[in-house]
């Protein structure tokens, strides 16, 4: 189960628009601001940001020296700690983060074929009879209500 | 006047009260003269909650500085318009405001159900009231709205500029009438299992309340979406913002609900899983309360923070033990025998359109209070940001996104070969040709790609069911072409009017879609004369202007827009200092076509040299995004309208929004 949910996870990424080089805009998309904006390093647009402004810069201090996106990541959570990544990391109590929801989706999705499996194996093998009389149910139900209606008007 | 205020709400805090306990007494003794007295005191409830709410307002707009609320969130130069919205601007008034909408919906309720729904109303009565009580409490024990300063103060702090907006005075009020209208149908599901009457009555009684809150959660959320990409300046319109997480979650699950009921109406099972998701819907609404409200975690809506968050998560703790409880106690007489004979049936895809929403509301609640579990298990604060949520939530909505287009047309029970081909033929060529075209226009595969894909089959879809039915209508009945298409929506609003909501939903995914991955950002710091590229655009800067008025000062830059070497339109990105707070704010400047959003914020002006940095956006087909929000008013709308039946008998309009009895 575990194993399919972490493949099923690592295919829905791989999908994911995938970047050729690491530009600018994905490491800021990388760090989360610090002014309280709660917006990514990228996305706050408080030009005289205290915060923002001197991470921009520093970033491409650190592209132009031919750094690579992890070491930057690394050097500005060594600073600021693991909060200032703008999501989990894939490691260790995180990698839930990102697992938990495809499992419970796959285990749903699981769940729901078992049932549905499960429900048209009872509707196969009922009893003919069966069938009319939930058809005669909601045949009265049908009834009972076009007969208020009928009242009402 | 104050006093009176303050007095008006602790009377309605009694009369709540009374209301529960005289309604629970007459439904369990089965004494009609105490449901009707419970029914009256709930009227008195929604009479002093208008007097309180009208000394309030009143107070704000003659600028009664001596209450702290009026000096908190208005001043004396504040527009009429905010000085009103102030009414829901802050903690206190915004309380008030929803106990207001709570009694309101209640009184209409009562009056629908004056002669309908015996077994239920008193339940539906004290549910409500209960919920009253508890934001009536709230306001006389801990937060008074009243509340008055040791010494008046000579003149307010103002509504915060980034809510002196437009928007102001509509997306919270939007919001809240969804958010509120939830607890109808939630009432009315703690009704059902009290009074141990599970059958369809409860859930047509609420059908179009479920509606009417979904309708307003939809236009909450676009509303909020909307300010945001007006306001905030980030070229964004949704940023998985706390606040915006615990909006977007109900809508969610109401959206689901709203699709598995037509299961339980038409095949009578489903009734725990129905049941579940009102319940959870109303759940989450008071979660979204507790999220706004606690500060827990951090957002840009901390505006309305307060030291409430443990009485909202008590309460939230009675509902779900409460209404857990009583689902737990009924489901013997709950369960119904479900059967689903195939995989290739409508019912089956709309139970996998219901795992897909529960699932994406789920990743949005994971992912919201992640941060806090971190802290817990690890003692590490994280940040879960739009990386996360944007990463989870694109699959799914593309799942999504294609059960729109199977749901509505496979057949009931069992799809066979025939009808498969006979529903799907058209659709898929249509899907597989726009694939093929894009791929060939140079649109890359992926995300954005799939979604306009497939959004071509949802399309085809809905297009070929309106098509047939106003042919068949044609054919048999010989009507006009015009007149076969309006019978055949006026004959089944539901339907039809959900065809034209998934036609909004799809704008709507379509311009997220184009939005997101073919956006083109630019910065530039530019002298007078100078321009500078974005997208397809030349922007020259041409000057500042200045404006200065007692509330506050602005500044703008004044670009031209070419395209072509043609003079496209002139755009005035601003900054605005608000004087009271002593608070900058960015106005954008925006060029909105149906193609694309040229979109401007002002950096930065420095004085000396005359230099201004631009960010410029261009956002393809965000347009999109606002009309299928339209769209899907206008379907809602449909879906909603009462019959012709139900408009000449209106005690009939189960649930109705409409209350006029005569």
């Amino acid at each position: 189960m575990r194993a399919a949910a972490l493949l099923s996870v690592a295919l829905l990424l791989a999908a994911a628009p995938a970047a050729l080089a690491t530009t600018q805009q994905e490491v800021e998309e990388s760090l989360t601001c610090q002014c309280g904006c709660g917006l990514t390093v990228h996305a706050c647009n408080h030009l005289q940001c205290g915060s923002g402004e001197p991470m921009k810069k520093e970033i491409s201090e650190r592209l132009a020296t031919g750094e690579t996106k992890e070491a930057i990541l690394d050097a500005f959570r060594a600073r600021y700690g693991e909060k200032v990544l703008s999501s989990p990391t894939f490691h260790g109590f995180n990698w839930l983060a990102w697992v938990t929801p495809f499992a419970a989706v796959t285990l749903g999705a699981l769940a729901l074929a078992l049932a549905i499996r499960r429900w048209g194996a009872r509707a196969a093998g009922a009893p003919v009879a069966a069938a009319p009389t939930e058809t005669d149910g909601a045949l009265r139900e049908r009834l009972a209500r076009e007969l208020a209606e009928f009242d009402a008007e | 006047m104050a006093a009176l205020g303050r007095l008006a709400i602790c009377l309605a805090l009694l009369f709540a009260a009374y209301a529960t306990g005289v309604s629970i007494l007459g439904a369990i003794r089965r004494r009609r003269h105490l449901v009707r007295s419970g029914t009256h005191a709930a009227y008195a409830v929604f009479a002093l909650v208008v007097v309180a709410v009208a000394i309030l307002l009143h107070a704000l707009v003659e600028h009664d500085f001596s209450l702290e609320y009026v000096a908190a969130y208005s001043s004396s130069t504040l527009p009429l318009r905010y000085t009103v919205a102030a009414l829901w601007g802050g903690q206190k008034g915004s309380l008030l405001f929803w106990v207001f909408m709570l009694t309101l919906f209640t009184t209409i309720v009562q009056l629908q159900n004056r002669e309908r729904n015996r077994e239920l109303m008193p339940w539906v009565t004290a549910t409500l009231m209960t919920i009253a009580a508890f934001f009536l409490g709230l306001l006389t024990f801990v937060t008074d709205p009243f509340e008055r300063l040791p010494i008046p103060a000579r003149e307010g702090a103002d509504l915060n500029p980034l809510l002196q907006n437009y928007w102001m005075t509509i997306h919270p009020p939007s919001l809240y009438t969804g958010y509120v209208s939830a607890s109808v149908p939630f009432a009315f599901a703690i009704a059902a299992l009290a009074a141990g009457r599970l059958g369809d009555q409860w859930i047509r009684s609420v059908r179009r309340w479920a509606l009417f809150s979904w309708f307003f959660l939809t236009l909450g959320n676009l509303f909020g979406a909307r300010w945001a990409y007006e306001v905030l300046g980030w070229g964004g319109y949704w940023a998985w913002d706390p606040v915006e997480n615990a909006a977007f979650m109900p809508w969610l699950v109401s959206t689901a609900y709203l699709h598995s009921v037509m299961i339980q109406e038409k095949k009578d099972m489903l009734r725990v899983w129905n049941m579940v998701l009102v319940l959870l819907t109303f759940s989450l609404t008071i979660f979204g309360t507790f999220l706004t409200r606690s500060g827990v975690i951090s957002s840009v809506h901390s505006f309305t923070q307060s030291g409430l968050g443990p009485f909202f998560i008590g309460f939230l703790l009675v509902v779900l033990v409460v209404s857990g409880g009583l689902v737990v106690y009924r489901l013997p007489e709950l369960r119904t025998p479900a059967t689903v004979e195939s995989f290739l049936s409508r019912e089956a895809a709309f139970l996998f359109n219901n795992l897909i929403l529960v699932g994406i509301a789920f990743a949005v609640f994971w992912g919201t209070v992640f941060p806090v579990v971190s802290e817990w298990v690890r003692g590490v604060k994280i940040t879960v940001g739009p990386p996360f949520f944007n990463r989870v939530n694109a699959p799914l909505g593309v799942a999504l996104l294609f059960l729109a287009g199977v749901g509505p047309v496979i057949a009931w029970r069992r799809a066979s070969p025939p009808n498969l081909w006979r529903a799907f033929a058209g659709p898929v060529a249509a899907g597989v040709v726009a694939a093929a075209a894009l791929a060939v226009a140079g649109v890359p595969l992926g995300y954005a790609h799939s979604t306009f894909a497939l959004g071509v089959f949802v399309l085809g879809t809905i297009v070929q069911e309106f098509w047939r039915g106003m042919r068949a209508r044609q054919a048999m009945l010989h009507e006009s072409p015009g007149r076969a298409l309006s019978r055949l929506v006026g004959k089944n609003r539901r339907r039809y009017g959900g065809y034209i909501i998934h036609v909004g939903v799809v704008a709507v995914f379509v311009g997220v879609a184009a939005s997101s991955v073919f956006r083109v950002e630019v910065q530039q710091t530019l002298a007078p004369g100078q321009e500078a590229a974005a997208g397809k655009f030349t922007l020259r800067y041409e000057r500042v202007t200045k404006q200065d008025d007692p509330h506050m000062s602005r500044l703008a830059a004044v670009v031209s827009v070419w395209r072509d070497g043609k003079a496209v339109t002139t755009l005035t990105p601003e900054k605005r200092f608000y004087k009271k707070p002593q608070q900058p704010t960015t106005e954008v400047a925006m060029r909105a076509t149906l193609t694309e959003d040229l979109y401007l914020v002002l950096g930065s002006y420095d004085e000396q040299s005359g230099l201004v940095t631009i960010l410029a956006y261009v956002n393809p087909l965000v347009s999109w995004i606002w009309i299928g929000g339209v769209i899907m008013a206008l379907g809602t709308t449909v879906a909603m309208w009462p019959t012709a039946a139900e408009r000449r008998a209106p005690a009939y309009a189960l649930g109705g929004v409409r209350v006029t009895a005569d």
